[in-house]
């Protein structure tokens, strides 16, 4: 597997290759905490928030919300305390970046999440971090234990009056438990059932206290920007969104991997064929989805030859969307229908039961699609997929459902020929043959 | 008065109180939205997606039971998206859903069978196998039929909200989503609020399983029999046997709107048609003989006789008439007429179990509501367990806590589970509870009180602070107290008033007519209950009783009923008391009569006829009439329920002033008018309560064991042993080794050991 | 409120000093208690193979819960073993990414050579075979977790060597 940055210098990879990545005194070696000590000896609390604002940070959990935006919903004056929840709980399909920060530089973590601590004014800061990572949670326990060794987390850090403590929580194995609110009440100890928004966590989130809740490369790349300023990140960037972005490769690539690529790299045809290495076996493209499994499906049609932008705004205008940054190639031997009746099948398993569109819709999908495997398929079957998307999509609880009705939408739309191909029950197919 | 705002809904402005919640809005407005798992009064959920509507500048449709309306909101509840969006749930919700409607109990009043008729996709698309789940009992009350379920929540909420039991909750995920509890066994205190407020056949009764079909029954509106909270209730009748008993708000919209507890849900009605009834009047013509059945007009002229003979011979006050707190306040008041002006005793009494008449003499601020108590910002309980003894007014306290951030303090000598809800809890020493009382109106007894109850002086002075500081109203709640503590309770509002603070009293009696027996005046006559026992033979020599004595009043004293020369009983069952009666006269239930009872919030409430009196049996108060008129006394009132309300107008200047008809109403029950005492010197009672306090024992070891639920409510009564399912709960409950076939009663006859322990369950003496 | 017999109820008292120090310093992280539930759901079940009725209980007991608070929370997660499972867990991929390279694959010769399908363990409790969704190892796919180990890049080969060293 790969890992490297491409079209610039590595920054959240810039210590990856480091013997001994994870440990503080190699972390320190290079840097490390001294963007915690600029913002803690130099700088307020409103200007680290500036910072981020102006660097143009976007949430990279998958909503891709601007993180100093967010940061600056939280309420100054509220008496309660207040939390940073760093979200590594990485379940969407294809998506497994988180994994790697984590496992080869834990401090840079542990130091953005201190960094939002201070701007925010928290005092406790949780790492909730998916149950299937329990090596990673003894990698950052050890890191936060080496940090406090070292008066980096506890009392008085670099002997100012900002204290702060960071502790790891796990999950136990449930996707929903990404979405913010739903980690929240996981956190608290409760089923993970997502929370009606408003009030949004910036002003009620865990144990009711305003909370911000950031994914792990969001939290990663906060020290750079408050070493290096808001605008240089930006200019790694583009306009809206700044700074260099995660990509997890999977799938028929010749070099899955992890590759970080600035905000607007400008194709991505380029970036398969060539920075991946193209597709291996000598198969062609066929599709790929290109922000983790809830976004929409795209064409190999849709890139070859589009000079496809690789940021927010570009992956909207070719249909699709950033997400968390889960890249899916699939080669023509692969069936679309059968690639989505996979994903169906996993947004039935993490459906959380709480809605009724998304736990119904989703169990009905399933029982579908499996009928339609099994040769009894029918003509009209396209017209009840898409009719039961579509009393999903926009009336869930929360935008699991809608991540469960996309990629049927779009794969319905973009391929339909491997659909009509099963929707003609076995039979008929079979005589047709004879 | 809030600030309006302006909506338009459906193209029509309304003004309304910003704030309000959309989907309520829309709804009193006249625009339908359907829901399943909006409830008001509960944590809102907005999970089953039936109340979607267009609200402008939105980019989704949004849920109308969490959108609460602001100035120059624009909605839309009809449109064919919204339509679409309506059946497209409803499809979801039938998918899995058996069709079965026919073999469901809930049948005829479903709501997922109703707003499929409002809104629902006609043609079934849903051509896939349905997830299976068995049927089968989560309790012996508790029937579940888990495919049914579409998972509004509003069971696990009222269990969690209302009865602070969280018994029964969401397990699993996904579309495997269960309501359950740990092991598939419900243990928590039965109240069967799951089963009413369940929208469709998920959760049912299981002592009405399959016995009748909604539309069969005659509903009749009446008031509770057993706690003096007084829930409404609808008794469901076919022909002449009553065979369930719900709350549901779309029948009965009262002060407990769907709340019942476990006896005022499944035991209302099983006594009523029992075959235990009491089917003719007896009469036992020589003592030590039989008590051989009668005819009324024999009956009737044998009591009369010998009344008027004992009352020749010996003087009026050798006759002793005992009241119940159980009967209508026209049984009770026709009673104390008989002893007054027919008789001419001035001993009467009541069986009740302590007399509130020195509280309601001094009573110095008015009764609360139980709506007061969901709304009060202050709740202090001095002994006494709600919970247990009065569910409603537990369910109050638990949401004005919960849902309304009341600060509650709980004194007590026992940690109940309220306590889990309160902000302080003074956990005093057994008995020790009045040593607060005189701490709260004889500030320099601080000390004393503190080391008696075995707390710190400052936890009374921060209790006596929040007295003093809530804005807001106050509700004092309390149990059994001594007449001196009662008195000394009944004029705190003087000591803690002040600056339009509203004091409210909630005395905690035990019975569904307690307030009424004392308003009707029967707690006031020259003996109680006890001292008329003790009575018996010498100098009182004859007894008339409506209703029987209590277990705690006949302990030890059974046997002075033999010494009577006569012992008259109106009883629905042979009882203690019946065992020594001369005559005994089968009287009606309070499903077979009219009447009123007055509640622990001075609220009088109706209780209806649901069919006419089973065998022989008369309302009590025609049979007291008919005996007066046997000894040649009239009344001089028609002999009708209302005639009798019309007489307790006239005479008890509470209630003066009320009509029967002004009754009918339960969503607005009409509140007696208690006088309010002046400002009294209590040094008295100071006195009295020092002394009582100096004595107790300062080193009695506290209980700290909560105790466990059920422990008053599932005690075996003359009532509540007559539904077999109270037996199986009584003996604990245990989880039967087959949940899905059989009920579990049939445990109750394989198993001894169960069989035993339900004979160890004391049998309330009621 | 309980509904457990006395004997499953006073089973577990407590855990061996260590242990219940490791609980406590879980349940010191966080301002409410409950919120350790799932660190401590996690420790039972390495010490009793599963969070049996026994543990409940003694979780509930732990944290001021009912049972069925601590059922509710155990069920919705798939890593909460309510049903005890091998030694050896082995948890298999079965999302999109790794389906293209090969899981079924994997999950044949694992079948094979352990004599079990997925969901079943093997008779003499050393195995179980499960299915599981995306391990967040879509780029060294196919992947598998046997407990809390990751084996990835997998091919039928390796899954023959690996079964073999666990099998000592
Ligand atoms: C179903 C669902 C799953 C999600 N899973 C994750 C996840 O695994 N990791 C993550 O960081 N964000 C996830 N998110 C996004 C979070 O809700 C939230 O937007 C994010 O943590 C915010 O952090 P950011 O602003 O730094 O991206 C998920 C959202 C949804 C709706
Ligand atoms: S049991 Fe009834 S009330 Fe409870 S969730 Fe199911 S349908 Fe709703
Ligand atoms: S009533 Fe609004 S979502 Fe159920």
């Amino acid at each position: 597997m790969r890992i490297e940055a491409i079209g610039c210098e590595p920054l959240l990879l810039a210590r990856f290759n480091l013997e001994n990545s994870r440990l503080l005194e190699t972390y320190r070696r290079h840097g490390g905490y001294e963007a915690l000590r600029k913002a803690l000896t130099t700088m307020s609390p409103e200007d680290v928030i500036n910072e981020v604002k102006k660097s143009a940070l976007r949430g990279r959990g998958g909503a891709g919300f601007p993180t100093g935006t967010k940061w600056s919903f939280v309420p100054k004056d509220s008496p309660k305390p207040k939390y940073v929840v760093c979200n590594a709980d990485e379940s969407e399909p294809g998506t497994f970046k988180d994994r790697y920060l984590m496992e080869r530089d834990p401090h840079m973590l542990i130091e953005g999440m201190l960094i939002a601590a201070y701007a925010l004014g928290a005092h406790t800061a949780y790492c909730y971090t998916r149950g299937e990572y329990k090596y990673l949670i003894d990698i950052m326990d050890q890191a936060i234990e080496e940090a406090r060794a070292a008066g980096l987390v506890g009392e008085r850090i670099f002997g100012t009056d900002f204290s702060c403590e960071v502790y790891t929580h796990t999950g136990a194995g449930a996707y929903i438990c990404g979405e913010e609110t739903a980690l929240l009440n996981s956190l608290e100890g409760l089923r993970g059932h997502p929370r009606m928004k408003p009030p949004f966590p910036a002003v009620a989130g865990l144990y009711g206290c305003p909370t911000v809740v950031n994914n792990v490369e969001t939290l990663c790349a906060v020290p750079w920007i408050i070493m290096h300023g808001g605008d240089a990140y930006r200019g790694l960037g583009t306009e809206k969104s700044g700074g260099t972005k995660l990509w997890s490769v999977s799938g028929h690539v010749k070099y899955p991997g992890v590759y970080e690529l600035p905000m607007g790299y400008d194709d991505m045809e380029r970036f398969i064929m060539e920075d991946c290495g193209g597709i291996p076996n000598g198969r062609k493209l066929k599709a790929v989805i290109p922000g983790g499994s809830s976004v929409y499906i795209m064409s190999a049609d849709d890139i070859i030859g589009k000079d496809v932008r690789m940021d927010y705004e570009g992956l909207v205008a070719a249909g699709s969307m950033v997400g968390s940054g889960g890249f899916i190639v699939m080669d023509d031997t692969v069936d679309i229908f059968e690639s989505t009746k996979n994903l169906i099948e996993f947004y039935k398993h993490e459906s959380c039961g709480w809605c009724t569109p998304c736990r119904e819709g989703t169990d009905w999908l399933v029982k579908a699609f499996k009928r339609i495997a099994r040769g009894e398929g029918r003509p009209e079957d396209a017209q009840l997929l898409l009719d039961l998307c579509d009393n999903i999509e926009g009336k869930s609880f929360c935008p699991l459902g809608d991540a469960a009705a996309w990629p049927i939408q779009s794969a319905i739309k973009r391929f339909p020929e491997d659909f009509k191909r099963h929707l003609v029950p076995l039979v008929e197919r079979e005589r047709a043959v004879a | 008065m809030a600030e309006l705002v302006k909506v338009t809904i459906n193209g029509e402005v309304y003004e309304v109180e910003k704030g309000r919640l959309l989907i309520d809005v829309c709804r009193e407005k006249g625009h339908a939205v359907p829901s399943f798992c909006y409830y008001a009064d509960l944590a809102l959920q907005a999970s089953c997606r039936m109340c979607l509507v267009r609200i402008e500048k939105m980019p989704k449709l949004q849920t109308s039971c969490t959108v609460t309306v602001t100035d120059g909101m624009v909605v839309t509840t009809e449109s064919e998206e919204i339509e679409k969006a309506r059946r497209g749930m409803l499809e979801f919700l039938l998918a899995n859903h058996p069709l079965d409607c026919p073999v469901c109990d809930r049948g005829g009043e479903c709501e997922l069978q109703e707003l499929t008729f409002d809104w629902g996709n006609l043609e079934e698309r849903f051509i896939e196998p349905k997830n299976y789940q068995p049927e089968r009992y989560l309790s012996p009350m508790v029937a579940n039929d888990p495919q049914r379920c579409i998972l509004c929540k509003r069971c696990t909420r009222v269990c969690d909200e209302w009865m602070g039991e969280e018994a029964i909750e969401a397990g699993g995920r996904g579309a495997a989503t269960i309501i359950s509890a740990y092991g598939d066994w419900l243990n928590c205190s039965q109240c069967g609020n799951c089963i009413e407020v369940c929208p469709t056949g998920t959760l049912l009764d299981a002592t009405y399983r399959h016995q009748a079909r909604p539309w069969e029954l005659v509903r009749t509106i009446s008031t509770c029999t057993f706690c003096s909270d007084g829930c409404q209730l609808a008794l469901g009748a076919r022909g002449e046997e009553v065979l369930r008993t719900v709350a549901r708000d779309r029948y009965v919209n009262g002060i407990n709107g769907e709340f019942l507890c476990v006896k005022g849900r499944f035991a209302s009605h099983p006594f009523v048609n029992h075959q235990a009834r009491l089917r003719t009047p007896m009469i036992r013509y020589r003592k030590g003989g039989k008590l051989l059945p009668a005819t009324w007009d024999q009956a009737v002229e044998f009591v009369a006789q010998r009344l008027s003979a004992i009352r020749d011979a010996h003087g009026p006050e050798a006759i002793g008439v005992v009241g119940s707190p159980r009967l209508t306040n026209e049984a009770n008041y026709t009673l104390l007429r008989f002893a007054r002006d027919v008789i001419g005793t001035e001993n009467y009494t009541a069986t009740d179990a302590f007399s509130l008449v020195p509280f309601f003499e001094n009573m110095s601020a008015p009764l609360a509501t139980h709506r007061d108590i969901r709304d009060a910002q202050t709740i202090l309980l001095i002994g006494g367990e709600p919970e247990e003894l009065q569910p409603l007014t537990g369910k109050q306290i638990r949401q004005a806590v919960r849902n309304g951030g009341a600060r509650l303090i709980v004194v007590n000598s026992v940690p109940i589970r309220l306590t889990k809800n309160a902000a302080q809890f003074i956990h005093s020493r057994p008995g020790a509870e009045e040593a607060f009382v005189l701490a709260l109106v004889a500030r320099d007894e601080t000390e004393l009180a503190a080391r008696k109850m075995g707390v710190e002086a400052s936890e009374i002075e921060r209790a006596r602070r929040a007295l003093g500081e809530t804005q807001g109203t106050v509700v004092i709640a309390f149990g059994q107290l001594s007449p001196a503590a009662q008195k000394a309770v009944a004029q705190l509002p003087h000591l803690y008033a002040g600056d339009g603070r509203r004091f409210l009293f909630h005395p905690l009696p035990l019975f569904n007519n307690s307030v009424g027996v004392h308003d009707m005046g029967l707690m006031r006559g020259a003996m109680t209950a006890t001292e008329m026992l003790d009575a018996a033979g010498e100098p009182i020599r004859a007894l008339y009783v409506a209703g029987s004595f209590l277990r705690q009043q006949l302990d030890g004293r059974a046997e002075k009923l033999g010494r009577l020369d006569l012992l008259v009983v109106q009883e629905l069952f042979e009882t203690e008391t019946t065992e020594h009666a001369d005559v005994v006269l089968p009287a009606a239930s309070f499903a077979e009569v009219d009447g009123t009872f007055t509640n622990n919030a001075g609220q009088v409430q109706r209780v209806r006829q649901a069919i006419p009196p089973v065998h022989l049996s008369k309302p009590d108060w025609l049979i007291v009439a008919s005996v007066a008129e046997a000894m040649g006394a009239k009344f001089g009132i028609e002999l009708s329920a209302s005639a009798i309300f019309r007489d307790i107008a006239a005479n008890v200047p509470a209630y003066q002033g009320l009509r029967y008809p002004l009754l009918k109403d339960e969503s607005r029950p009409v509140q007696v008018k208690h006088a309010l005492a002046e400002r009294r010197d209590i040094g008295s009672e100071i006195e009295a309560l020092h002394a009582a306090v100096a004595q107790m024992d300062e080193a009695a070891p506290k209980i700290t064991e909560t105790p466990p639920v059920g422990h008053e409510l599932f005690k075996l009564g003359t009532l509540t042993e007559k539904l077999p399912q109270f037996h199986y709960l009584a003996a604990g409950n245990p989880k039967p080794e087959n949940t899905l076939a059989s009920s579990p009663l049939i445990q109750l006859t394989i198993d001894a050991a169960l069989r035993k322990r339900r004979e160890e369950m004391a049998v309330a003496g009621d | 409120m309980n509904p457990l017999p006395k004997e499953i109820e006073e089973e577990i008292q407590s855990f061996s000093p260590e242990v219940e120090a490791e609980i406590d310093r879980h349940i010191a992280k966080y301002p409410v208690k409950r919120s350790a539930i799932l660190p401590i759901m996690f420790i039972v079940q390495r010490e009793r193979g599963y969070l049996d009725a026994a543990g409940i209980a003694y979780i509930a007991r732990r944290l001021d819960l009912t049972i069925t608070d601590v059922w509710e929370v155990a069920t919705f997660y798939t890593m909460i073993n309510l049903k005890p499972v091998g030694k050896y867990h082995i948890q298999v991929c079965r999302t999109l990414s790794c389906q293209l390279l090969g899981a079924d694959k994997i999950v044949e010769r694992i079948s094979k050579k352990l004599g079990i399908e997925p969901g079943e363990t093997t008779p003499d409790g050393r195995f179980t075979l499960s299915w599981v969704e995306c391990l967040g190892s879509c780029g060294t796919a196919p992947a598998m977790q046997i407990g809390f180990d990751y084996y990835e890049n997998l091919t039928p080969e390796r899954v023959d060597e690996i079964l073999d060293s666990l099998k000592e």
